[in-house]
């Protein structure tokens, strides 16, 4: 077998391997029961790692799919939190009606911008988007209708209603999988896979590249927006600092590169353990936790190029492995 | 809707290098074209320039009435035309089926296909090109023949009546070409007008219907192969002085050879 070979071993194919879906989708229906142990601490740490989850699927269509890596993901969160709060304060408390404006909002902003700013290729669009992030904090931050840098209180959360929100993330996370399994497998998937892997060739076999980069961020942006939708109200405050926050614009990143650029099931993976770690090494080593962090990160893209999903495909154990680590090029 | 394609004119130009000057001939529907001339002389600049990915300085490519140039890169296999990259450009990281699939999605009769009909499609043209058993193969898994032999399949799934074919032969041997050859005929057969590029001189007549020879971005000869090839301007331009004699040899030992034989009948040797 070469190396070449090995590299392709365990990725199964468009929507990344089968086992790995399966064993996602099994943690999510346990993921159902966490509410019910009436913890409200934990019940919030899972919450967040389905919020990052739903962001790195996000994330996932553009910078996975479509090979587009944006730095810029964060904004459609935040606006999705703030169409929520703004839904709030003018008297609207409806979760499905601020999930279902935040998407339609945030995918028509990314459909905005992106028009122009798809159009750049590589690293140029990346630090677009990074401009585009942190213009649209600033903007926000200096408008008054959004509460300006004081940020927004919103409607108290009713405690024996807490538990709404974590379901609620939970089916926003569930809906970024689904569309991402089914988008990955329609005509749709394989033109985002087919811009990534060589945009001239693509367009040379009749994909018009700028229409699909943009239908793929314009998704991709409906996610993080109903993911920010749901945590404006869960949170009960909202500004621009937390709306916009650099962990909110790097997680679902590593999270994607964690379990698997690429695959449906990696970016929940990468937000399961990315998460996770990250509450453990918070409560060991408070202030130098970020430098663990930091290591971790390193060490699993030097070791797991590929993600850990391509794991679960792995045949013959740590030979096929160290082979396959020789044989990677990027 | 086939019809001639005539390239009328062309003069394409990088910053202060002509690499086409006006080119001018057609091609017309079923034939074989074979396009050659030395390095340089602009033989894969044409076929950029047929295919949409460059605009020409001057001039113009028309298909059934269409102006190329007005046509985005990305429609241009709506019209017909469909190519080969002389640089392989398959989807390195999807197996060999879902690249000729993705054609078969995109392609002239892509919106008529669901996803299914495309890889069916796709398992239709791996049998035609003989990549059957390697179908669920990564493309960049591939040997040099096989990589050449997806880049027809996935043009061939755009359901062309143009396919241009820029060196598909280039770095196979000589078993491998006359399987390249064979797969040409079979695809010509078809129904799909061939434009094809490339080296092998012995390749090119054997399959051309017309050839074409550029020099220097310039149109020297056009023609059938036997013409065309004995045209003293092609054999200087192209095939150097040293061909000629080489020609002259050979047709002296085939001579001395029929000679040796009338001397000595068959009979004899049994």
């Amino acid at each position: 077998m070469t190396a070449a070979t090995l590299r392709r071993v365990g990725l199964g194919g468009i929507t990344g391997n089968p086992i790995a879906f399966a064993v996602v989708l099994a943690i999510m229906a346990v993921l159902l029961a966490v509410p019910l142990a009436h913890n409200g601490y934990v019940e919030i740490i899972f919450r967040n790692i389905l919020m990052y989850a739903a962001m790195s699927y996000g994330w996932n269509l553009i910078g996975g799919y479509t090979g587009y890596v944006s730095f810029g993901n964060v904004v459609f969160f935040g606006l999705g939190a703030y169409c929520s709060a703004l839904l709030g304060a003018h008297g609207v408390n409806n979760l499905f009606a601020d999930v279902a404006v935040a998407c339609v909002v945030n995918a028509a902003f990314a459909a905005l911008v992106g028009l122009p700013v798809l159009r750049l290729r590589g690293h140029y669009f990346g630090i677009a988007t990074l401009g585009i992030a942190l213009a649209v904090a600033d903007i926000v931050a200096n408008l008054d209708a959004f509460g300006g840098t004081g940020g927004l209180a919103l409607k108290q959360v009713d405690q024996a209603h807490f538990s709404l929100y974590y379901y609620a993330m939970w089916l926003v996370a569930l809906g970024a999988m689904l569309a991402t399994y089914a988008i990955a497998r329609s005509k749709l998937g394989y033109a985002f896979v087919a811009i990534r892997e060589n945009e001239e060739a693509a367009a040379v076999l009749g994909i018009a590249a700028t229409r699909y980069k943009v239908t793929a961020w314009a998704i991709s942006a409906a996610f993080a927006g109903a993911a920010g939708a749901v945590f404006a109200p869960a949170n009960g405050f909202l500004d621009p600092s937390i709306a916009f926050s650099i962990d909110s614009n790097v997680f679902p990143i590593v999270m994607a590169i964690l379990g698997g650029i690429g695959t449906v099931a990696g970016p929940f993976i990468g937000a399961l353990l990315l998460a996770g770690l990250n509450e453990i090494l918070q409560r060991t080593f408070l202030k130098i936790h970020t430098l663990f962090f930091g290591a971790i990160i390193v060490l699993v893209v030097l070791l797991l190029p590929r993600g850990l999903v391509w794991l679960f495909g792995l045949r013959g154990g740590a030979r096929t492995w160290l082979k396959s680590l020789a044989g990677y090029r990027a | 809707m086939s019809g001639v394609l005539a390239i009328d004119g062309i003069g394409m130009r990088f910053g202060g290098l002509w690499a086409l000057t006006d080119v001018s001939f057609e091609v017309e529907p079923g034939s074989v074209v074979g396009l050659i001339g030395p390095n340089g002389s602009g033989k894969t600049t044409l076929m950029n320039v047929i295919s949409g990915v460059y605009k020409p300085t001057t001039g113009e490519v028309r298909y059934a009435g269409t102006r190329i140039a007005d046509v985005p890169t990305h429609r241009v296999c709506r019209l017909g035309i469909a190519r080969t990259f002389q640089v392989v450009k398959p989807f390195a990281n999807l197996t060999v089926r879902e690249n000729v699939a993705v054609g078969a999605m995109y392609g002239r009769e892509g919106t008529r296909r669901s996803t299914r009909a495309s890889f069916e499609r796709a398992d239709e043209l791996l049998e035609v090109v003989a990549l059957t058993r390697v179908a669920g193969r990564a493309a960049s898994d591939l040997t040099i023949p096989d990589r050449k032999r997806l880049e027809v399949a996935k043009a061939l799934a755009l359901d062309p009546e143009i396919l241009l074919l820029d060196e598909v032969m280039a770095g196979l041997n000589a078993t491998e070409v006359d399987e390249a050859l064979e797969l040409l005929r079979t695809v010509n057969a078809r129904g799909v007008t061939l434009i094809v590029v490339e080296h092998l001189m012995k390749a090119i007549v054997s399959i051309s219907t017309t050839i074409v020879v550029l020099a220097e971005g310039k149109k020297i000869a056009q023609g059938a192969p036997s013409d065309v090839l004995a045209s003293p301007l092609v054999i200087e331009a192209y095939l150097g002085s040293r061909w000629v004699k080489r020609q002259e040899q050979l047709a002296l030992i085939a001579s001395e050879r029929e000679e040796a034989l009338r001397v000595q009948p068959p009979e004899a040797h049994a």
